[in-house]
């Protein structure tokens, strides 16, 4: 088959293709001017708005953040001696002055925070 | 520099007053634009679409969700690109379908599938609004010769029915055709030319070629 063939089977197909096109039934056409009318006012608020684009994206990246605090944050059912520690940390000087303290007295510090955590273990 | 170190305050003034006026007009040209790019294309989308998955309905949600695609996706981008990017998405949408159709033709393959007549509901608003239709030999002979083409079309296999529809029916290049096929201009090339020898050998009598 040669071009000039060729040519005219396509014009053939495009022709009977427009016909029908140009016959669509009138709900269809309305339904594709609804469609139309809907993908315009989709355009508008992406303008008008375009941050919301950023939202899902946004939202995302806060669960992902705040899953990873959640999962290196130290689980709770920490065992007694870290609270008998936490207690006797409470205790621990925490100005210079203080620290002067426990320079001059160290047995003493010592010894309170002993007894801290002996009191701890006893009351649980 | 000249007038390197100063600023002029009051022409940056002008033009922070200027310049929403100058997006707001951008703005409604890029969707006039919209406008009329989905007005000229949707009806033969729509067509295209229909010949693909042979129902009116699906075809109808299959366009209008290539229309949203394009709005939300690639509305800020230039015209020239929107009509290969629109049948891109469309026939994402075309296989997506097909996919879909596949996997639920497997599952309900035992179960009788409804017939046409049940699909149509009734009371339909537009039933007896006049169409478009041209004198009624003439568009009966042109039906006769879109249904032969529809049903010669739909043995094609998928990539060169793809490649006809765009080319000769909606009169696409072959770079455009390639872009919105996702595949080579050589390619474009080899399935159109397969095409047209297939629908050839099948319509050549019926047409008369």
């Amino acid at each position: 088959m040669n071009e000039i063939e060729q040519t005219e089977f396509e014009r053939r197909a495009q022709a009977a293709f427009t016909a029908s096109v140009e016959a669509l039934d009138a709900q269809t056409r309305s339904h594709l001017n609804r469609a139309r009318q809907a993908a315009l006012a989709e355009l508008d608020r992406r303008e008008r708005a375009p941050w919301r684009s950023w939202l899902p994206a946004g939202a995302l990246a806060a669960t992902a953040a705040l899953a990873l605090v959640i999962w290196q944050r130290p689980t709770d059912s920490a065992a007694p001696d870290d609270v008998a520690a936490t207690a006797a940390i409470a205790e621990l000087p925490a100005s210079d002055e203080d620290l002067d303290l426990v320079s001059e007295d160290p047995e003493f510090y010592a010894w309170s925070a002993q007894q801290a955590s002996l009191v701890t273990n006893g009351s649980g | 520099m000249k007038g390197s170190g100063t600023c002029d305050f009051a022409a940056v003034a002008r033009l922070a007053d200027v310049e929403p006026t100058i997006r707001e007009e951008v703005r409604l040209d890029q969707a006039r634009a919209l406008d009329r790019f989905l007005a000229d294309v949707e009806k033969r989308a729509f067509r295209i679409a229909q010949m693909a998955v042979r129902d009116r309905d699906d075809a109808l949600d299959i366009v209008q969700g290539a229309m949203l695609r394009l709005a939300r996706s690639y509305g800020q981008r230039p015209s020239e690109e929107w009509k290969p990017l629109f049948y891109r998405i469309l026939y994402n949408g075309i296989r997506d379908w097909q996919r879909r159709s596949s996997v639920r033709s497997r599952i309900f393959s035992v179960w009788p599938s409804r017939s046409r007549d049940d699909e149509d509901a009734p009371g339909d608003p537009y039933e007896n609004v006049a169409d478009n239709l041209r004198e009624p030999s003439r568009q009966l002979m042109a039906d006769e010769a879109m249904e032969k083409l529809e049903a010669a079309v739909a043995t094609l296999p998928t990539r060169q029915r793809e490649a006809f529809l765009l080319r000769c029916l909606e009169g696409m290049d072959v770079a455009q055709t390639a872009t919105a096929m996702g595949c080579s201009e050589g390619s474009v090339k080899t399935h159109y030319f397969r095409a047209l020898n297939a629908l050839r050998s099948q319509l050549g009598e019926v047409w008369g070629s």
